[in-house]
């Protein structure tokens, strides 16, 4: 229907105050709030310029920590996609309660991320997980667990976190996957592509912008890693698996140095941002040719 | 036919984890210091009795977990179905990007701004009340809403609205008579999403609560953060029981979360 400026303002106006008071709002004042010595504990306020931001890009912490995450996101969001995309795939024919399967594949990712880190705490623990017990059935000696390891505590983390999300993935990927026509996989096959090529010159292309889409959110999952990783080593051992998100909420709610934690929180922000921006140039409606 | 021996093969990849959990918490757990490691039991429902024990608040934070997380998702649908509508009946050229900017800010994580969000929480006394982590909640997941929600109805054709607009119906009566119980099943499955996604949600509640209202992730981490105690069969008990409800719920409306889809142009059934 033809929307006059009253039906307009009676559609937006609750979500308007929703984000604006609970995300906006908090979000701008944080970002003021970091240009000053404003904490919730001081009385006095100054202006103090970058100095926040300063303190924390100069802190080895918050370099370790951007360098995990790189790390993280570079490594978890391909395979998430790959995995995500390998499972779709192999549900794209019709298959006897297809969206039942779908559904069972979604399993990890209705355990929250906190009751993951628990549950692989224990899983990866010697007297009664998984390793020791696959070990012990290979005749090999115990192992300590790979999240106590420095060299292995990131690997093991991105690990559980493809884990998690992949199912995910195919959950999202699926309904793109099945609509493709039957006709384009069949004048592939005939034009003798094999399955690599079928992918390459038929999926990919025809859910560009499903893909990218996911990925946009892959990235934002990535860069704000957190509850998982604060249960399976609390960023450690040393800064091995120390996550800006982890940075942040240290510095804002344990050593008392909100300032900086905010200040963190916004680099991150601005990461995910500047990734936005790259979605919504490359999602954007190309011209039919 | 190869996909007949890897799908449940990859299946049972992903479910090994699970399935060892629910072991344990019935009791039945490895014993991996034999050669090779033996199973030790028996079959038992205590650990799910001794929950009660390591955390006598268990069940009523499973319960303050149900309340907020059906409460916020709700409460975002809706405020997302209005907004989603506003933007499919509204033309003009920078739509789409702007519906885009929306998936954007739904990737944003919650950390970039939770901080400063629980400093204005405690100043307007909304910190540890049952409405403060609703709304918050809300505000998280609804950008997600409004973009599913938003390609749902960009794909139904205004006819059908117009012809009630023609009989005299005003806003309101377009949407529930003849808008609404076309979507209904997106809007739907974009709540069922929703409500997983907030009843798992840590962050919001663990920096807007202190102990008066109490989710289970917060318990969970609260067992970290003081380094308390906890056996792995109780643990395992406690992790199915806060599976069980997401899991009833996801498996029980299987077909209906088909109408969850980040991009409502693909329109064929999964079946």
């Amino acid at each position: 229907m033809r929307l006059t400026r009253r039906d307009r303002i009676v559609l937006f106006a609750p979500l308007a105050v929703l984000l604006g008071g609970w995300l906006v709002l908090p979000a701008v004042l944080g970002l003021v709030a970091t240009f000053t010595t404003y904490s919730p504990f001081t009385t006095t306020v100054r202006l103090s310029g970058f100095a926040n931001y300063t303190a924390v890009v100069q802190d080895p912490q918050f370099g370790a920590a951007i360098r995990n995450i790189a790390v993280f996101t570079a490594a978890a969001v391909p395979f998430e996609l790959a995995v995500g995309f390998g499972i779709a795939y192999l549900l794209r024919r019709p298959i006897k309660g297809r969206a039942l399967w779908r559904v069972l594949f979604l399993a990890p990712w209705l355990v929250s991320p906190i009751a993951g880190g628990v549950m692989w705490h224990f899983l990866f623990g010697g007297a009664t997980g998984i390793l020791d017990f696959a070990f012990g059935w290979l005749g090999l000696p115990e192992v300590a667990s790979p999240v106590g390891d420095v060299r292995l505590a990131l690997s093991t983390a991105i690990a559980i976190e493809i884990w998690r999300v992949a199912p995910f993935v195919t959950f999202l990927l699926l309904p793109g996957l099945v609509s493709i026509p039957n006709e384009q996989w069949e004048e592939a096959t005939l034009a003798g592509a094999s399955w690599i090529q079928q992918i390459r010159h038929v999926a990919i292309p025809e859910l560009r912008t499903l893909l990218l889409t996911v990925a946009m959110l892959l990235v934002g999952l990535s860069f704000g890693a957190f509850d998982t990783i604060l249960i399976l080593t609390g960023g450690g051992p040393g800064t091995a698996t120390l996550t800006p998100a982890l940075y942040s909420y240290g510095r804002a709610f344990q050593t008392n140095d909100w300032p900086v934690g905010a200040a963190s929180g916004w680099l991150v922000a601005a990461g995910v941002i500047a990734v936005g921006a790259i979605y919504l140039r490359l999602a954007r409606e190309r011209p039919a040719t | 036919m190869t996909r007949i021996i890897l799908l449940p093969l990859a299946l049972a990849a992903f479910l090994l984890p699970l399935a060892w959990t629910a072991l344990a918490a019935f009791g039945l757990l490895p014993d991996n210091s034999t050669r090779p490691p033996s199973w030790t039991g028996p079959l038992t429902l205590q650990h799910f009795s001794e929950i009660g024990v390591a955390e006598p608040t268990f069940w009523q934070e499973l319960a303050t977990s149900t309340a907020i997380a059906a409460c916020a998702a709700a409460l975002a649908v809706g405020v997302s179905f209005l907004s989603a509508y506003g933007l499919a009946r509204s033309y003009f050229s920078s739509r789409r990007m702007l519906t885009q900017g929306f998936l954007v800010l739904a990737s944003l994580p919650v950390m970039a701004y939770v901080i400063p969000l629980s400093d204005v929480m405690r100043r307007v006394h909304l910190v540890d009340t049952f409405a403060g982590v609703v709304l918050a909640e809300a505000a998280v997941t609804a950008p997600l809403a409004v973009f599913v929600l938003q390609g749902a109805l960009a794909q139904l054709s205004p006819e059908w609205e117009e012809a009630a607009v023609l009989d005299g119906a005003g806003l309101f009566r377009v949407l529930g008579l003849v808008v609404f119980p076309l979507v209904a099943p997106s809007v739907a499955a974009t709540a069922i999403v929703l409500f997983v996604i907030d009843w798992n949600m840590l962050l919001v509640p663990l920096v807007l609560t202190s102990g008066e209202v109490k989710t289970v992730p917060v318990a969970m981490s609260d067992f970290f953060t003081f380094e308390r105690e906890l056996d792995w069969p109780t643990a395992a008990a406690a992790l199915i029981v806060s599976l069980a409800p997401l899991a009833l719920i996801v498996a029980l409306f299987h077909r209906l979360l088909e109408r969850f889809r980040l991009d409502a142009r693909y329109e064929r059934d999964i079946g």
